[in-house]
């Protein structure tokens, strides 16, 4: 029955191969197989050799030696025999799999195999291509190019479009869709006057001004921070506070500016790769650090390090390509080609950042408070960094250069806890337990050196069970010891490391090792001032104590190490060299004046060094396999050589007119937006288990000029939207048209939608006269209910704004992932835990008490309220201006009839009960008032646009 | 057009909601929106269920008799120990103090123990109980006298050893976030029956929410309309029920009433369905304001039933929560998860040590559960109601030496390995023990049963076979009893 109602959708939205036009393979059998084949031929289970998702597999021999397709030769081609067999051990699908293929069905793949069983990549992995589009049955109807599309569609199903909406109908919808709340009754008066004298240029001249306004990226900023899994907190058990609101001004800031959205897409994803990154740039890629930090007592960082790599790549698929990732983790792709391998060569493009799930959420930009110092603040951050590598550096070349290193061989091993000992590979290992606090000290015969290298080694030699718990010196201390039992301390001058980053900066008598991982061998070349001349029978002492423990509160014990001692002069000359000390001095003061700035720091992305990138079994990450490369999948590269590629290289293709999805998938969210439903009805899977798309044509038209003759111009794609025939339309519906069309996907009417979560909110405030227009800044606080957050082991309160932070945009609302704000939910807006393609509309009794109940709705009925009493004396006027300012509808005097009678009631009950009346307005006409402008903000009419 | 067309408009708006015309027909906005998500999409066995747009909570049969009609899921947040309540070693005993042997700790990974830790036995004396002999711990006597009545499993098992991913993982079958809970799977399967209230009713008592958040009872990729929601024993039962200081109810009828009759002229004039399906959504929450008030009254019960359950009208507690439990099941409610707060008995804080506050979570607990299931006996509702009662996953046979040190007070590690829930009616055989840890109480070993198992049975207890109830979600029909899990299956050893 499931079958028999997609059939029917099918039927309706995709023609079919008429008798007499040629089959398509896209069109026509592709979504056969995917319907009865591909579960056991497909990417996952490829049963008896055969998988229709690639065409050499499906024309090829199976096991058997049969050919399922003989191109032209239907007679010859197995699939068909199966199909039709009547032997239940023979016939395809086999009954305990599925139901058998239709005739129809078996029929359409017949005509396919004679007409030559010509194969086509499914649609969304073609380039889109422009389609002509030849007489329309109302050449004096389109007003935009794409209106085209929707009308030869319209013509063939023998629809007429519906006539123009009026303008107050038009203008609610086109401001709720560009900027997120109702027009003002003034914006209401300039249109209806301006559009009897010009409709086109009245049209124009709102949609512009609509663009224009700053409110316009808050409304869209919402529609991303979905995708983005935009919170306020890290997620997860303690969920605590995140200071990551400037990435939500950011987004506002560039859907402000018109961004486009290729550069939008590039410094989101890779901003901070971008020669001469700028501040905002690097802001921008915290997008990729909206994934979850688990700050859980006795978690392992490595986990949740590796959630949050596989969470980027997942989001950054459902965002720019509308393609099903995650299941790649696992396996192929059941239904669409792309392999197990190639879901981990994307993986390694996230693979190499620096974040590891640390409690506090390092690494971050600070982000200064001065405007005009936060470019500033940023370039020290980038120099710092520089400076510092260019000083390692100088300790790695001569490591690798500087004559040869003299293992050191202690003599006594004396650990505070377990057990060490020498073992035959000339390695120190532990045994036994290793608190935190544990020092292992070691001495053995003394002779000259200049460096001394301490070689920190994973228990495992194998790099498949690589990241080890971490392994971190937290003091280390080296003394010559006389023979007469003197101790002098030898002071390390300088330390050099095999590499810099992480969450502890190494310091020549601390932080040396992995942390919180010990992701493979590391190295460490301690440096005093001068070379180390012991006296005769002189013992070297090396103590090393292990301090720290893990946000899980695991130790970071040594378990495996080793000592070499070199004697080349070079290092004590590296160390000595003026020029080096110079260097020191203006990092360090780089430093202060770094954090003498004032700021907020905020976590994003920083390139770390290169990390191996193992396939998991099962996508089990303990399971590691064969070692990949960072690449982008086949079937999408279009020409793309993934050799050597990066974040940001990827990037570049992800924004590239090559890519054939990037371009479609926004087109189709801008369309779903403003239409209710996609062109592409999922527009979270554009794959082969995705919807097809209603009008393929027009997506195609669409995205090519999103990205040619927009240049991706996402205020200029939008103003045609707006500005088409097709959006222009009434949405008032005939009974016929909802029965042939209820979903309205051919758009024979205009959209009619209910508002989102933030609107909801946004026009109570807005018509109650109370909306804070601020732009910007921290999250705030408005009116919830107490006890709403109750989280585990979090300090964590609302403390309710107060003035006009209580009456901020829903977008400035703190977003706690564990615990929504209870309003917004209910109106379906997703809990950001991940990403979100799109928000599935309900229609419940909850929302009802939301909007009749919650004392943020009550206030801004008093608020309306107040406006309409201020508007008129007379009670008609009042309620007429009420409906006015909630829905922009001129109430028929039925309406006004209505509303009096309520008011009469209302009036009466309050003024037999003042004590209530009191709660509500100082007067029982006021409070009857109050609650009539409840009654309005709960219209249909108020809650739709 | 005339109010002759908004009965028409009604008409066709019911049309719609009759399965043929849904399936020749496609239908209207919100049943098609979500629809949409699957037109065109590869079914295996399964797929979305058909359903009502006005009415998605409509109550629906499931795919075979059910025995259980209504699901009490008890959820002791923390994960209290097995060793300390029912799984009773005496092998354990003996080894009291003695340094844990390395066989138990390779290849083992702990939240917190480091190194070689001491072995811990049981900290209470345990007594056998019953017609069925089942090992009490004296830490609940009044438990102990319904033990004829449950079913212990004693051989769960899980692989996620932190509470935020394990209890995740025992709601929504997955680890991860934006899986559905089971009580949106029990709502999206079986609608509701009662209209009147929320269909998955969620209640909390220890002050907090549950380590993984609200996600525990999340519509995940189901729509949103099947997500649990969360109920107050204290204020206002559901958020923004109670009428607003000012407005009486007969004011609020007689603005409903203007707001019905406006709504429907905007119904004539607009055409659109979903206009009809809000008038009836507010139809129902004013409904819903009367009779969640109702149902949330503890008042209304007698002075017996009180001392029964030791419950004390107005305050947020276990107790009131298990008694309002027995309230929502007897009104129809389909999900009702109570989550109890406090026993992660770790030994670093008095408030959750096993010789400290385990003893008194035991109380707040262990008279109120025991009055659940003689209250719903002996009122005709336990045969099909299943009652659940469980954490997250076990805890260690050995001390926990937290960073290698001791702690202030005596407590366990989190042990995935092993640890024991019960069952009570909905189906399930009263006065057995099922499967058995090995002698320390440490891995389950014998009738092993994963949480998956746990979700598939009660599905099927429920009416479902759990490989088929299924969503569409990322390319996949997705389940409750996770699809890359291999080998899950119904614990038919415990069904009556």
């Amino acid at each position: 029955m499931i079958r028999a109602f997609l059939t029917s959708t099918v039927n309706m939205v995709s023609a079919f191969a008429a008798v007499g036009e040629s089959v398509q393979f896209n069109r026509d059998i592709r979504p056969i197989l995917t319907k009865h084949c591909t579960a056991c031929h497909g990417g996952v289970k490829e049963a008896g050799g055969i998988s229709f998702i690639h065409r050499e597999s499906a024309l090829g021999e199976g096991e058997s030696g049969a050919r399922p397709i003989v191109p032209g030769k239907p007679a010859e081609s197995e699939m068909l025999r199966r199909i039709r067999s009547d032997d239940p051990d023979e016939v395809m699908p086999q009954p305990k799999h599925g139901p058998p293929l239709s005739a129809a069905e078996a029929t359409l793949i017949e005509r396919w195999i004679s007409e030559g069983g010509e194969w086509q990549n499914h649609w969304s992995f073609e380039a889109p291509k422009e389609t002509k589009v030849a007489a329309v049955s109302n050449e004096s109807w389109p007003a935009v190019p794409f209106d085209r599309f929707i009308l030869q569609r319209l013509d063939r199903e023998q629809l007429k479009p519906s006539p123009e909406a009026d303008p107050a109908e038009w203008l609610r919808r086109a401001s709720f869709d560009l900027t997120g709340l109702p027009p003002s009754p003034e914006e209401l008066a300039v249109y209806q006057n301006a559009v009897t004298a010009d409709p086109a240029a009245a049209r124009v001249a709102v949609v512009d001004r609509l663009l224009a306004s700053p409110h316009f990226g808050e409304r869209w900023a919402a529609v991303w921070l979905d995708l983005a899994r935009y919170a306020d907190t890290y997620g997860f058990e303690k969920d605590p506070h995140r200071d990551i609101w400037p990435f939500r001004d950011w987004v506002i800031r560039a859907f402000n500016a018109d961004m486009p959205y290729d550069q939008f897409t590039i410094e989101q994803l890779a901003g901070d790769l971008l020669p001469g990154a700028t501040a905002q740039q690097r802001l921008a890629t915290a997008f990729h650090r909206n994934t979850q930090t688990n700050t859980e007592g006795g978690t392992d960082d490595e986990e949740f390090r590796v959630a949050a790599v596989i969470d980027r790549v997942n989001t950054t698929w459902t965002t720019w390509q509308a393609t099903t990732f995650g299941c790649v983790q696992c396996h192929s792709h059941p239904y669409d080609p792309i392999s197990h391998e190639e879901f981990y060569q994307f993986v390694a493009f996230f693979n190499n950042t620096e974040d590891f799930d640390q409690d506090d959420d390092s690494p971050r930009m600070k982000l200064a408070g001065d405007p005009a110092k936060i470019e500033e603040t940023s370039a020290m951050e980038i120099q710092l960094r520089v400076l510092r590598e260019q000083l390692n550096q100088a300790g790695r070349s001569l490591a690798e250069s500087a004559g040869a290193w003299q293992p050191f061989t202690p003599t006594t091993l004396t650990p505070t806890h377990g057990k060490l000992e020498m073992a035959a590979d000339g390695t120190i290992r532990g045994t036994g337990t290793f608190p935190r606090g544990s020092v292992h000290k070691i001495r053995g015969a003394a002779s000259p050196f200049t460096a001394l290298r301490l070689r920190i080694l994973p228990e495992s030699d194998d790099p498949k069970k690589w990241p080890e718990r971490g392994s971190l010196v937290t003091r280390f201390e080296v003394r010559l010891i006389d023979p007469a039992g003197v101790s002098t301390p030898v002071v390390m001058r300088e330390v050099f490391v095999d590499r810099l980053g992480g969450p502890k900066e190494p310091q020549p008598n601390s932080n040396i090792g992995g942390f919180p991982k010990l992701e493979g061998p590391r190295w460490a070349v301690f440096v005093p001032e001068r070379g180390i001349q012991p006296a005769a029978g002189a013992q070297l002492e090396i103590s090393m104590a292990q301090d720290a423990q893990t946000a899980g509160a695991q130790g970071t014990p040594v378990r495996r190490f080793s000592i070499d001692l070199s004697n080349a002069d070079e290092w004590s000359q590296v160390v000595g060299d003026g020029q080096r000390a110079g260097i020191w001095k203006s990092y360090r003061e780089l430093k202060q004046a770094h954090q003498a700035v004032k700021g907020t720091m905020v976590p994003v992305m920083v390139e770390g060094p290169v990390r191996q990138t193992r396939m998991f079994a099962g996508g089990n990450r303990l399971a590691k396999e064969k070692e990949v490369t960072a690449g982008v999948p086949q079937i999408l590269a279009g020409g793309t050589v993934s050799e050597g590629m990066n974040r940001l290289d990827m990037a570049r293709w992800i924004a590239s007119r090559g890519n054939p999805l990037t371009a479609r998938v926004m087109v189709n969210r801008l369309w779903g937006e403003l239409f209710g439903t996609g062109i592409v009805p999922t527009a979270e899977d554009f794959g082969s288990s995705g919807a097809s798309p209603t009008h393929p044509e027009l997506l195609d038209h669409l995205a090519l000029r999103f990205q040619d003759d927009f240049k991706w111009s996402v205020k200029a794609m939008l103003r045609e939207l707006v500005l088409s025939a097709t959006y222009r339309q009434t949405h008032r519906v005939q009974r016929e048209l909802v029965e042939r069309d209820p979903s309205n996907l051919l758009l024979a009417r205009g959209p009619r939608n209910r508002l989102s979560a933030e609107m909801v909110r946004d026009q109570a405030l807005a018509s109650g006269g109370l909306l804070s227009p601020v732009l910007h800044g921290p999250p705030v606080y408005p009116p919830q209910p107490a006890g709403v957050w109750n989280s585990v082991y979090s300090g964590l309160q609302w403390k309710e704004s107060e003035g006009g932070d209580r009456l901020r945009r829903g977008v400035y609302t703190y977003a706690k992932r564990t615990s929504g704000f209870p309003g917004f939910l209910t109106f379906d807006a997703p809990s950001r835990d991940l990403c979100s393609a799109r928000r599935l509309v309900s229609n419940t009794p909850l929302q009802a008490l939301v909007t009749l109940n919650d004392p943020a709705h009550i206030e801004a009925a008093q608020g309306l309220a107040r406006r309409m009493r201020g508007h008129s004396a007379e009670l008609p006027a009042q309620l007429a201006y009420g409906v006015l300012l909630a829905t922009q509808r001129t109430a028929s005097a039925e309406m006004v009839a209505e509303l009096i009678s309520l008011h009469a009631d209302l009036l009466k009950g309050y003024e037999a009960a003042p004590a209530e009346s009191a709660k509500l307005a100082e007067a029982p006409s006021a409070a009857a008032l109050v609650l009539t402008a409840n009654t309005i903000l709960n219209l249909d009419s108020a809650l739709t646009r | 057009m005339k109010p002759e067309h908004f009965a028409r408009l009604q008409h066709t708006q019911l049309e719609h909601l009759t399965r043929r015309h849904f399936l020749s027909k496609c239908t209207t906005g919100l049943g098609a929106m979500w629809l949409a998500g699957s037109a065109g999409r590869a079914w295996g066995a399964g797929g979305p269920l058909q359903k009502d747009p006005a009415n998605p909570l409509a109550p629906a049969l499931p795919a075979f008799a059910a025995k259980a009609k209504r699901v009490i899921y008890l959820h002791m947040a923390g994960a209290p120990s097995q060793h300390e309540l029912f799984d009773y070693k005496p092998e354990l005993r003996k080894l009291n103090g003695q340094d844990c042997p390395q066989e138990f700790l390779e290849g083992k990974q702990f939240a917190f123990i480091q190194g070689v830790p001491k072995m811990l036995g049981p900290q209470f004396d345990f007594k056998q109980h019953g017609q069925s002999g089942a090992w009490v711990s004296d830490r609940l006597p009044h438990f102990a006298s319904v033990v004829d009545d449950v079913c212990f499993v004693k051989s769960m098992h899980t692989d996620q050893f932190n509470h935020g991913p394990a209890q995740l993982l025992v709601h929504t079958g997955t680890q991860n976030l934006g899986a559905p809970s089971i009580g949106a799977w029990a709502t999206y399967g079986l609608g509701s029956e009662n209209q009147n209230l929320p269909g998955f009713i969620v209640l909390t008592s220890g002050g907090k929410n549950p380590d993984a958040g609200k996600s525990v009872w999340g519509a995940g990729y189901l729509p949103s309309v099947y997500q649990g929601v969360q109920c107050r024993s204290e204020g206002e039962p559901v958020l923004y029920l109670d009428d607003p200081a000012g407005i009486t109810r007969p004011l609020r009828r007689r603005s409903l009433d203007t707001l019905d009759r406006l709504n429907q002229k905007i119904a004539e004039e607009a055409g659109d369905p979903e206009t009809v399906t809000r008038i009836a959504q507010y139809e129902m929450a004013y409904r819903m304001q009367m009779h969640a008030t109702d149902a949330f009254d503890l008042k209304q019960e007698s002075e017996a039933t009180h001392q029964m359950y030791g419950t004390q009208p107005g305050k947020e507690s276990f107790s009131n929560n298990c008694l309002l439990a027995r309230r929502l099941a007897e009104r129809g409610v389909r999900y009702i998860q109570l989550f109890h707060w406090g026993w992660d008995s770790h030994g670093a804080a008095a408030s959750e040590a096993l010789n400290k506050g385990f003893g008194d979570r035991c109380k707040e607990v262990d008279q109120p559960m025991s009055a659940l299931l003689k209250d719903l006996k002996q009122r005709g509702l336990l045969e099909d109601t299943l009652v659940v009662w469980g954490g997250e996953f076990g805890r260690t046979p050995m001390l926990e030496n937290r960073g290698g040190g001791d702690n202030p007070f005596i407590g366990r590690d989190h042990n995935p390995g092993g640890f024991t829930i019960w069952m009570a009616g909905g189906g399930v055989k009263p006065g057995i023990s099922y499967g058995e840890t090995d002698p320390i109480g440490y891995e389950a070993v014998k009738d092993k049963v994963s949480v998956h198992d746990l979700h598939a049975t009660m599905m099927q207890l429920m009416g479902f076979d759990h490989e088929k109830l299924s969503y569409p979600s990322q390319g996949a029909n997705q389940r409750l009893s996770n699809i890359t899990k291999v080998g899950t299956k119904v614990v038919e050893g415990i069904i009556a």
